[in-house]
Parts: C-alpha cells; sequence; structure tokens
C-alpha cells in the first residue's frame, strides 16, 4: 500500500530488504489481536490511553487502541493501517477486522506463494457471494421496510453498536437519548434518519452537541435548537420570534481603509470623521432593529461600540464564532452573511435566519449561547448535551455517537450483485483500457466468461495448462452450469494498488490469448458485438429465464454436494450438509424468487452476538463442498475458522463453553432449518459486516503478495491522507 | 526538525486494576481523604519543599488542586471530583472517600466487572428514586419562609471546615452574615425568569472575624478620597442620584490604530481634539443631571476637575469585574462611545456614601433594589482569610442550590447509614425478574449490594478520627458515634445520646449494630423508618443537589475506573 514507487537499490538498501514470513505475519496479526480483544464487545473493557502531554483519553475504539500502540513492523502498521481505514468507511469494526484478519493469516501461515492468492479471489469470487447469496440471504431482517421498522430498530442498531464502544452502565441510557435526538431532528423519518440528516449529524455532530463535565451521565438530554460555545457580548431578553443575522466583518467602518490613509486637516475634521464612523455603526443597528433583527451572530470579534449600540437598539450579539459552527448556522438556516455596507445597504434585510428564541445557557460554569433556530427543510435542529463525571467519557460518548451516525448510513448501502455492473465491465474492456473501474474483477469475468461459454469445448486438461497464466481456478464441467446463472464476481468497494493489478490484468489477457485458438475471439473481448451481447442477454433481457436457471442450477448444485457429502460424511460440518441440501434447496428457491439486483439490500440487518459470523461460517462450508479443488475449500476452511473466533472472542469472559453450547445450538437449528435462537436484542448491518469480511480479505492478500521489504531512508510522501477520511 | 531522540514504544498495562502500585497509591489517597472529612477532620498542611505560599486546609478543593498523582487512573478518579466540585462547591470528599471505597469494595469482589457495574447502576437508581421520593426518610424540605433549616445548612458547611478555627459565636456571626448577604441577592418581584444576584467578598485581613459585615450595594476601593470632605452629590427632581457607568477608557488617548495609516499635518494636535470631546461628554453629563461618574478605566484629569467642579462625583479604574454587578444593580447601560450619550444609559442609585474599614476608603454605593450586596470579609491571616472566602463561597453556592431544589439531607453520616440500610433491605426483597433484566444472579446481586452498602458506611464512619466506636441503629438507620474511651459497653443506649444529623435523641429502645463489624449483619426487619420529629435545632444538614451529584459521579466514576481494561501510555 505505501510502498516506494521507485525505491533506489543501493547496497544498503537491499541489506535492509528481508522477505516477509507468513509465520511472522500471523504473529503480528495475533499480536495485535491480543492487544484490542479485552475491548472487544459488549463484555469488553476500557483503555485509558495517555498522551505525552499527561492527557488522558478513555475509548474502546479500535481505531484509537491501533493508533496509541504506536506499531514498529512494517506489515503491523499495514494491518492497522487497514483496520483504521476499514473503521473510518464504515464507523464501525476495527477491533472485528483485526481478530478476523489474525485468524485468518494464522490459518494460512503454512500456505503460501501466487496459488494462495489465486485461491483467495477465487473463494471471494465463487464462494463467498454464493454463500452471502444463497445462505445469508434468507436470514436478513430489515429496519427499512416491515415489522422491523417500528419495533424500535433504530435503538436496537444503536444499543448494539454503543455495546462495543462504552461501559455497561451507560450504553442503553446514550442509545436511547441518540434515538430521541433522531427522532426530534429529523422527525418525518421512519425508523431510521434519512441520509441526507445522517450525513449532517456525522458531519457536524462536534457543533451539534455540548458536553459538561462534573454531572452524572443520567442528566444527559436533547435540547431543541442550537448551543453557540460563546457568551453573548449582549444580551438584551426578547419574547417570541426573532431573527438572527449572520456577519463576517466588522461592523464599525475603518476609518482608513487597510493600505489606505486618512489624511487629517483639522482638528475639526477628525472629530467630524469619528462622529461619522460612530453614526454608521448606530445606522447598522437601527437598520437591524427595524428589520426585526435581534440576534447577530458575528465570526469576528466587534468593537465595543457595536456592542454598545447594539445593547442601546435591543440587539443581542455573539460574536467570535468558529468558522464550523458560522458553517452550520449556514447550512441549517440557508442564509448568506449579511454585508452592511454592501450595495443593497440601505435595503431591506432579506437574508435573516427565523428562530424561536434565543437566550443564555449555563453548561457547568461556562455561559454559553442557546439559540432555537427552526431549521430548513426536514431537519429540525436539536442540540445534544452530553453529561459525564470527566470530560474523557463526554469525549468517548461524542466519538462513539458520531461513529453511530456513520454506521447508521451505511444501512441505507447495498451489495450489488454481478450482472449489472458486468455491462460495465464489459464495455470498459471494450475500449481496452485500464479501467478506474476494478480491474481485478473485469480479469475475472472476462475468464469466467471464457470458461463458460466454452464449458464443452475446452478441456480440463487444456484449461490446467494455462492455470498459471490465467489466475483462475478451474472448475469442472459439472458445476459449470451452476456456475452461470448466478455468476459470482469480486466486489469492487475496496481499492486496492492500481498498478500492481493493471499488471497482473495484462498477464491475464496475454495468457487467455495465448493459450489457444479455440478460446481467442471470447479471451479477447474487445469484440463488441459477441461478448456485450451475450452479458446483456444475461441480465438485462432475459432475467425471466434466468431466474428458472438459476433454481435450476441450484437444484443442480445441490444435488452433486449432496452426492459428495455422502462420500466423505465424517466430521461435524461435513454430516451437516447432508441433511442441509433438501431444506437449502427451498431457501434457494425462495431467494431465486424474490432476486433483486442487489446482493445485500438496504437496510438488511442481524442480530448481534456472532449470528452473521456463524451463518457465513456455515454456508461457506457448506459452498465450499461443491468445489473439488483443494486449494480453494482449503481456503474456504481457514475463513469460516477465522469467522468462529469473533463469536469466540465475544463469548471469552463468560462462563465456560457458552460459545460451545451457542454454536451448536445455532448450527442445530441451522440443519433443521428452524429459526435461530435470539438471545440478544442488539441489530446489526450486514453491509458494514459484509464489507469488512471483504476488506480481511483484501488485506490478507495484499499482505500476502509482498514479497519483499524494503527499508529506506527518505520518508515516504503520502498519497492518501487516513486522517483526513473520517472527517468526511 | 528531526526528532534528537528515538520514539519509546508505549507502555502497556492490562487490567490495570490488579497492579498492587494502583491498589497502594489508591488507599494512600483514600486515607488522606478519609482523615480530612467532617468537623473533627485533620488539618492538612500543604507546601513546597522550595518555600513560599503555605496552605493549611481540609477542604477537598484545596487539596485536590495541589495533590499531583502520578498514576493515570487516579489522575481521572481526581479529575471527576474536581469536576463535582467546580459545578456544585460542596461534598467533594464525600465523593472522593465514597468513590475510592467503592473501587476498593467492588475490585474485592468476584464477579466480572461488567456485571458489577450493571448491579452497581441499578443499586444507584434505586437510591435516586428513593431520595427523590416523598417517602424518603432522610430528607428533611427547607422551608424559606422560615430561616431555621437554612442557618442550619449553613452552619453544618461552616463547622464541616475545621481549618477556619471558628469558635462558636464566630460561626454564628458568619451564618447570619452568609444569610443576609443570600437574602440580598433574591430579586424583590419574582418574574418567570428570576436571575440571582451577586455578593461580592470584598477582603479584609488581620482583622477579627467578627468584624466581618454585609453592606447593600457595591463598595469601590478609592485611595484618593479624602475623608473629611463632606460628600455632596447631585440629585434629581425625584430624589436619585443619576449614574454614568463608562466602559470605555477616558483618558483621551488616541483611537486604536487601524489597519490603514492616519496622516496628520502640522499643528494640528488629535489629543486636544480628544480632550475637547471629552468636555464635551462632561457638559452634557453635567446638563443631564448626572450626579456620579463611574469609569472602569482611567479618566483624564482635566475631564475630573472639571466634573468636580459641577459637583460631580467621578470614580474612575472601576474594575471589569464591578461593570457587570454596577450596571445590573443601577440598570445602567455602559457606555462605549464618547461621541453619543443616549438617556437610556444612565442608571440610577438611592445614596452615596464613603465607608472605611481597616485602612481601606471605599465608596459605597446605595441601590434602590438590593440584588447585589457587598460582604467585608475580615479573618486574622492570609492563608486563613484564603480558607474562610472558600467556605463563604461555598455556602452561598449552596444556598443557590438549595432555592432551586428546596431539599436538604440529613447529615453527620446519617444519610449515608440510611441509605445502606434501605439498600440492604430493599436488596433482600427483589423480584426474580429485575435479576434476569440485569442478567445476573441473586448471589452476585447481594455482594454487590452489600460491597454498595459497606462503602456508603465507610463514609459515615470516616467522620470519627477517633478511635470510638460507630453504631447504626435498626429503627431509623441513623448513624451514632460513641465518644472513645466506651468501647467495652455492654449496653450502647447508656453512652450515646445522639444521633449523627441531631434529628434522634437515644429515647426509644432502639438495637444497635456496630458500623465497621463487617460480618454477620442483621438485616432490618423493614425499610428504615422517617423520625418522628420533623424540625429540631441544631440540626447537621448537607446540600440536596450536591449529595445527590457526589453519589452518582463518585458510582460512576467507580465504574468508570473498573471498567479499564488497559492503560496504554505514551512515554514520549
Amino acid at each position: 500500500m505505501r510502498r516506494p514507487s521507485r525505491p533506489r537499490l543501493s547496497p544498503a538498501a537491499v541489506a535492509m530488504a528481508r522477505r516477509p514470513e507468513p509465520g511472522r505475519l500471523a504473529q503480528e496479526a495475533a499480536a495485535l489481536a491480543g492487544a484490542v480483544r479485552g475491548a472487544l464487545g459488549p463484555r469488553g473493557g476500557r483503555a485509558l490511553l495517555v498522551r505525552p502531554t499527561g492527557q488522558a483519553l478513555l475509548t474502546r475504539d479500535g481505531r484509537c487502541l491501533l493508533e496509541a500502540l504506536s506499531l514498529e513492523p512494517p506489515t503491523a502498521r499495514m494491518m492497522a493501517a487497514c483496520a483504521c481505514s476499514h473503521r473510518a468507511a464504515t464507523g464501525d469494526g476495527a477491533k472485528t477486522f483485526v481478530l478476523l484478519l489474525a485468524g485468518l493469516l494464522h490459518g494460512l501461515r503454512a500456505a503460501a506463494g501466487g496459488g494462495l492468492r489465486r485461491a483467495l479471489r477465487a473463494f471471494e469470487a465463487r464462494v463467498l457471494e454464493r454463500a452471502v447469496a444463497r445462505g445469508l440471504r434468507g436470514h436478513l431482517l430489515s429496519v427499512l421496510a416491515g415489522r422491523r421498522a417500528e419495533a424500535g430498530g433504530l435503538e436496537a442498531l444503536l444499543e448494539a453498536y454503543l455495546g462495543g464502544r462504552l461501559g455497561p452502565g451507560e450504553r442503553r441510557r446514550l442509545a436511547r437519548l441518540c434515538c430521541e435526538y433522531c427522532r426530534r431532528c429529523d422527525p418525518g423519518a421512519a425508523a431510521v434518519p434519512r441520509p441526507r440528516v445522517l450525513r449532517l449529524l456525522g458531519r457536524r455532530f462536534a457543533e451539534l452537541h455540548a458536553a459538561v463535565a462534573g454531572l452524572p451521565v443520567e442528566s444527559s438530554r436533547v435540547l431543541p435548537g442550537l448551543v453557540l460555545r460563546r457568551d453573548f457580548a449582549a444580551y438584551c431578553p426578547a419574547g417570541g420570534e426573532l431573527r438572527a443575522v449572520l456577519v463576517t466583518e466588522p461592523l464599525r467602518p475603518p476609518l482608513s481603509a487597510p493600505g489606505g490613509e486618512f489624511a487629517v486637516g483639522s482638528e475639526g475634521q477628525y472629530g467630524a470623521s469619528r462622529r461619522w464612523v460612530e453614526r454608521r455603526t448606530e445606522d447598522v443597528m437601527k437598520r437591524l432593529r427595524s428589520g426585526n433583527v435581534k440576534l447577530l451572530l458575528s465570526s469576528v470579534k466587534q468593537e465595543e461600540v457595536v456592542i454598545y449600540y447594539a445593547k442601546l437598539h435591543g440587539v443581542s450579539v455573539v460574536e467570535c464564532l468558529s468558522s464550523e459552527e458560522v458553517a452550520l448556522v449556514r447550512e441549517i438556516t440557508g442564509v448568506a452573511p449579511y454585508a452592511p455596507f454592501g450595495d443593497n445597504a440601505r435595503g431591506e434585510i432579506a437574508d435573516a435566519a427565523a428562530a424561536t428564541f434565543c437566550r443564555p445557557l449555563l453548561l457547568g460554569s461556562k455561559r454559553c449561547a442557546h439559540i432555537g433556530f427552526t431549521g430548513l427543510r426536514a431537519f429540525r435542529p436539536h442540540c445534544l448535551l452530553l453529561c459525564g463525571p470527566v470530560d474523557s467519557v463526554n469525549e468517548q460518548h461524542a466519538a462513539a455517537l458520531q461513529g453511530a451516525f456513520t454506521m447508521l448510513q451505511q444501512l441505507f448501502k447495498t451489495v450489488d450483485r454481478r450482472e449489472e455492473c458486468k455491462g460495465e465491465g464489459e464495455s470498459q474492456n471494450e475500449a481496452s483500457e485500464v479501467c478506474s473501474w476494478h480491474p481485478s474483477a473485469a480479469r475475472q469475468q472476462l475468464v469466467i466468461e471464457n470458461i463458460s461459454c466454452n464449458g464443452d469445448h475446452v478441456s480440463e486438461r487444456q484449461l490446467k495448462a494455462h492455470r498459471d497464466e490465467t489466475e483462475t481456478q478451474i472448475v469442472d464441467p459439472g458445476l459449470q452450469g451452476s456456475e452461470n446463472p448466478a455468476r459470482v464476481q469480486t466486489d469492487s468497494q475496496i481499492p486496492s494498488n492500481p498498478v500492481s493489478h493493471a499488471k497482473e490484468f495484462s498477464v491475464a489477457t496475454e495468457g487467455i490469448g495465448s493459450s489457444g485458438g479455440v478460446q481467442k475471439p471470447h479471451a479477447k473481448g474487445e469484440q463488441p458485438s459477441g461478448v456485450h451481447e451475450s452479458c446483456k442477454s444475461d441480465s438485462l433481457v432475459d432475467s425471466q429465464k434466468n431466474y428458472s436457471t438459476a433454481v435450476r442450477a441450484a437444484r443442480n448444485a445441490n444435488a452433486v454436494t449432496a452426492c459428495e457429502c455422502l462420500d466423505v460424511g465424517k466430521d461435524l460440518e461435513e454430516t451437516s450438509c447432508n441433511i442441509v441440501p433438501c431444506k437449502c434447496e427451498k431457501s434457494c428457491v425462495s431467494i431465486a424468487q424474490n432476486y433483486s439486483s442487489s446482493l445485500i439490500e438496504a437496510g438488511s440487518v442481524l442480530p448481534v452476538g456472532g449470528y452473521f459470523e456463524i451463518l457465513l461460517h456455515y454456508y461457506i462450508r457448506y459452498y465450499a463442498k461443491q468445489f473439488q479443488q483443494s486449494e480453494v475449500t482449503f481456503v474456504s476452511n481457514v475463513v469460516a475458522d477465522a469467522l468462529l473466533s469473533i463469536p469466540k472472542s465475544l463469548y471469552r469472559t463468560t462462563e465456560q463453553n457458552s460459545f460451545t453450547k451457542f454454536y451448536l445450538k445455532a448450527v442445530d437449528a441451522l440443519r433443521k432449518n428452524q429459526p435461530l435462537p435470539m438471545n440478544e436484542k442488539g441489530l446489526e448491518s450486514v453491509y458494514c459486516k459484509y464489507q469488512l469480511v471483504i476488506s480481511v480479505l483484501h488485506c490478507a492478500t495484499e499482505l500476502l503478495s509482498i514479497d519483499l521489504i524494503i527499508g529506506i531512508k527518505r520518508p515516504l510522501k503520502k498519497i492518501e491522507d487516513y486522517d483526513s477520511e473520517d472527517d468526511f | 526538525m528531526s526528532r534528537l531522540e528515538a520514539k519509546k514504544p508505549p507502555l502497556f498495562i492490562s487490567e490495570p486494576l490488579t497492579r498492587d502500585t494502583v491498589s497502594q497509591s489508591l488507599s494512600l489517597l483514600s486515607g488522606i481523604l478519609k482523615s480530612c472529612y467532617g468537623p473533627a477532620g485533620r488539618l492538612k498542611h500543604l507546601h513546597n519543599g522550595m518555600g513560599g505560599y503555605v496552605c493549611t486546609t481540609s477542604q477537598s478543593s484545596a487539596i485536590l488542586s495541589h495533590l499531583s498523582v502520578s498514576h493515570p487512573v487516579l489522575r481521572v478518579l481526581m479529575a471527576s471530583v474536581q469536576n463535582h466540585i467546580s459545578r456544585f462547591s460542596d461534598c467533594g470528599l464525600f465523593t472522593a472517600i465514597l468513590c475510592c471505597s467503592l473501587i476498593e469494595n467492588f475490585k474485592s469482589l468476584n464477579v466480572a466487572s461488567c456485571t458489577v457495574i450493571k448491579i452497581s447502576k441499578h443499586l444507584l437508581s434505586l437510591c435516586m428514586d428513593y431520595l427523590k421520593s416523598e417517602a424518603c426518610g432522610c430528607r428533611v424540605s427547607v422551608d424559606f419562609s422560615s430561616v431555621e433549616t437554612l442557618l442550619c445548612l449553613v452552619r453544618s458547611i461552616l463547622t464541616s471546615k475545621p481549618a477556619c478555627m471558628l469558635n462558636k459565636p464566630e460561626v454564628d456571626h458568619l451564618t447570619m452574615l452568609i444569610l443576609k448577604a443570600f437574602m440580598f441577592t433574591v430579586p424583590y418581584c419574582v418574574e418567570t425568569n428570576a436571575v440571582l444576584g451577586k455578593c461580592v467578598i470584598v477582603p479584609v485581613k488581620g482583622r477579627r472575624v467578627v468584624d466581618s459585615r454585609v453592606l447593600p450595594g457595591l463598595l469601590i476601593e478609592t485611595p484618593e478620597i479624602q475623608l473629611a470632605e463632606p460628600l455632596t452629590v447631585k440629585r434629581t427632581c425625584s430624589n436619585m442620584i443619576k449614574i454614568a457607568l463608562f466602559s470605555v477608557s477616558m483618558s483621551g488617548d488616541l483611537f486604536n490604530p487601524e489597519e490603514g495609516t492616519i496622516a496628520v499635518h502640522h499643528g494640528i494636535s488629535l489629543e486636544m481634539s480628544e480632550l475637547n470631546q471629552l468636555l464635551n461628554v462632561g457638559k452634557q453629563l453635567i446638563n443631564d443631571e448626572v450626579g456620579l461618574v463611574v469609569c472602569q478605566k482611567v479618566m483624564h484629569p482635566s475631564l475630573k476637575q472639571y466634573l468636580k467642579e459641577n459637583h460631580v462625583i467621578t470614580v474612575d479604574r472601576a474594575g471589569l469585574s464591578l461593570v457587570e454587578p454596577m450596571s445590573r444593580m443601577t440598570g445602567s447601560k455602559p457606555i462605549a462611545s464618547i461621541h453619543s450619550l443616549s438617556p437610556g444609559c444612565y442608571g440610577s442609585l438611592k445614596d452615596v456614601c464613603i465607608e472605611s474599614f481597616a485602612s481601606k476608603h471605599f465608596v459605597h454605593l446605595i441601590p434602590n433594589d438590593t440584588v447585589v450586596c457587598s460582604m467585608i470579609l475580615c479573618n486574622r491571616n492570609e492563608t486563613a482569610w484564603d480558607e474562610l472566602k472558600r467556605i463563604c463561597e461555598t455556602a452561598e453556592h449552596v444556598l443557590q442550590l438549595t432555592i432551586k431544589e428546596p431539599l436538604a439531607l440529613l447529615g453527620g453520616g446519617c444519610t449515608e447509614t440510611h441509605l445502606a440500610s434501605y439498600i440492604r433491605h430493599k436488596s433482600y426483597s427483589l423480584s426474580t425478574s429485575s435479576f434476569k433484566e440485569i442478567d445476573c444472579s441473586q448471589t452476585q446481586y447481594q455482594l454487590v449490594a452489600d460491597g454498595f452498602c459497606r462503602s456508603l458506611e465507610s463514609v459515615a464512619c470516616s467522620l470519627n478520627h477517633d478511635d470510638g466506636e460507630v453504631l447504626t441503629d435498626m429503627f431509623y438507620g441513623h448513624c451514632w458515634f460513641v465518644p472513645s474511651g466506651f468501647s467495652s459497653v455492654s449496653n450502647w443506649s447508656d453512652v450515646v445520646s445522639k444521633c449523627g444529623c441531631g434529628i434522634n435523641g437515644n429515647t426509644e429502645n432502639l438495637k444497635w449494630r456496630l458500623l465497621q463489624g463487617q460480618f454477620g449483619c442483621p438485616i432490618a426487619q423493614g425499610c428504615p423508618k422517617e423520625p418522628s420529629v420533623k424540625v429540631a435545632d441544631f440540626l447537621t444538614l448537607d446540600c440536596f443537589a450536591a449529595k445527590c451529584n457526589g453519589l452518582q459521579v463518585a458510582l460512576e466514576t467507580a465504574n468508570l475506573i473498573l471498567d479499564l481494561s488497559y492503560v496504554i501510555e505514551d512515554q514520549n
């Protein structure tokens, strides 16, 4: 990720270079996991981070923990960076990321090389998506539609989320508070606030909340309007509706402009000019007053004279607002700063914000200005007052709530299925350019296309010969049919090193191109007519047919696995597969019937407490059976086991064997096609979880692809600023 | 800039509470604070080895702000208590001792911290519901129509701070003064949004405490005023004194230079122009029948002379801190311009006179409406005065909190023991559904509840600094102190006469239990009862709001510290 683009290979540099060993990677990841495990989940504890300045920070946020460790080994730093960037994008999951990665690297420590990398990709493309599409989808709940929408879905989501970042005594109170806050800020929304409101809340939460130390958490509450953390420079009590004006320049006109010169010819002239200046200042106030403006918000410090005239004319003044506060006021009221000496100085004051009240508010020992702006459109501005015994608790709460708003935004995102993107990818291939769209996905798709079209012609032996070049794994013709309708592709959400992919891409196409005459027309994929049309018929036109194929394919696939499993059927998981097919077939049908373009729909949630991991574990195991290829099966098993490490850690502090009990109960229910045992009320977003698995797979692939670590003397230029991602 | 020193790896401590260093420093801190608690508390002498200022105190605010602790966990505790003190001024030691004691008691339980936190949170909600309910047996309502309870409240605060070395007449005198000063600050006519006035403390050191006084209005120190000169003030037709208050400098100095430049032709004096303008202002003030001109900053001597000749009293260098109360008291608006005077800016006063205390001379502004008063606070020396000032501020703050919520809690350890016996009783009568909701077993709940009650009782015990016993009765759940030397008495009823707060006398046949005896405490037969006599003289009372907040903050802080699994210390 942060590899130097062109390192100078002096002898010294070469001496500092070393090969990363998978065993070492696994150790580093395990050490990281050990460091964050104690803060994971609802039973986790907090960390007290002490800065060099002596300032204490309380946190359970994985990102802060990882940063505080100030890691030394470059590969560990890369793991932490990947975890943090995932956390920044989805608002959740840095600790889980590290745990899953540690589990994965531990499982893969023995294997290495290009084959493993390919197997990881193939796993993602074929097994994982299929497990989600055919298995997991059937269990998903939704907070955006259906019964859950009314039944406190938002509170369940928030409580589960805050359970991972706040102490056991505070999370319920804060989850309720946050729900109330959302409801009051966006009274029109159904269950979850609208994405636009969530974005605003997430972006401006620093100004939308106020903190008081020294009071119990119980005292936290939601206040209407906005609390500006400045005292009134002048306060004139005013009842009823009022208007507020925003200024960004001094209201007292200067005697001499910057750079200009004011020549004093006589004493009388000087006195007159001084009087004129004061009269102008007073005129501004008079004009504001006549426009029923009773509040002046200023981003700059105003002269005492201005305050004096404001008091005389009954205008309250708040000055020295921060640029963030000014931006927030502009955003929620839609007013532009008032220019008192502009062209329309004599005219009406059009751009004033309406407010219902404006009064001082004592927050702790600090007096603040509390202004009841009415808000624009659907957003009703409210201020969340956070109380806690110490400042660091309030900071922890504020950070957790800000993260919660980011997490809630993810609810509205979907993971798309292949077919739609395919046309896009294909057409970019036609242009024969390295597309900005994910190149590896495009490449794989090309290859799959190739295989499926030639399913009958190309013999297995032939394909095997080209395995290294084509970088896909080969499936036997029997499975090709099932591969076809629900064709899987890598998701393109996580950007990785474009350069390396571009190279691989070219290699891949070359490989296919040279693989023989039969393949050539397909492999090129540049011919607009053939490939493009076929993809269209696949996805858009003949979707009806696709459904039926999907059903048939599912049956097909099940039949195949059933045969396999009957042969092998030894350990627990494998025996379970014997029973599943009949049930699974049904569920597959149902999914195929409510087939939609997205793999994970917006608003999809699952109960917290390891359900996602156990379900995915179960279905990965199940679908991995369909592959005879050893490497993919190996990777699938490793991922499936690594997934279990998360619920294992969650149940770590409870009584003995509670994880095993829970696991067996869940798997038993799955086998019998019964509803899962639910003992947790909280919910979590499936989109975030799925993204987490994908990110971890990408991170692991990337880590395992590094063949040389080179120490250099000059600091690397930072290409991408990770820290800024949290502030969007 | 390159860093010279290599970066040190951070210090990673997991499970910090199990470390010896933490428990040792915690018990040390707890010991220091416990020894300060209450009227019989021991004083602490804080000094710097290099010499200089010495502080003798037993107040939490002074001790905590001067004490430096190295361990980050303790720093969290101290910050939390200091935040409480800055909000409520009172009950700092109570909060700190309770918090330390809760941590020590909960830590020794063999229950997962997350369960402890959930249970203790439930216990706290039981306490808070009880304290806020009408049935609460350890609170008294404060009647503002009579001064008895208020006097008890103020007196309890004064006596609980032994570092002032006040004797009984001094305590009585100060109690009256503080209450009087507070009464001055309550506005006469109450609208919906009443704001309390202000009491300005004027220091006079080296005099006796009984020389302290409270005066309505403001005192402005003016060294130059001659006492001999009779003060004649111009009055308006309605026998009021018109006052003009300037917040702008009237020294005649030039205007602040701005970004641009000002070119002055030869022979023109801008200072003259400014002074002329000032004299114009003076003329207008005289025309407007202003009798007193107060300036926050400096006044030009010529202007002063001019005004004096016209029988206008001038006071300058009043200082920023006096501008706000003066503006409030007189209804004047601080004038920030010497170019236009609006008649609406002037305020009015009832009278102005000259007062002198010790070697200081003051102009005394007497208002019509007394929401602002001045308290001349005297004490023998610097450190004792500082301590006394802190107490007066605490008492004023407590009275302000009490007027918002007219309740008080029984002091002298009785609230703590009463609450503990209430919780003991309640924790045995809890339904199984509540255990399920908290996700704990009944045994766990009882263990934590017992730890909670013992912590509360240990706060009551720390009021006792001699080797006497501390008892609680089984009927009211109040706290009783046995004088030292009677430890082997068979019948406790013979040696105790009054409970800690003074509300109950030893008249009935009460059953006793030793507080420090950890084991085999019998369960109270029922809910602890409310005392039959509601008001008695010389009760010990505590501020309701401060104590409730202290209880909540102490528990939340203890939970916070118990919840810590790591400390990561950056050592750079």
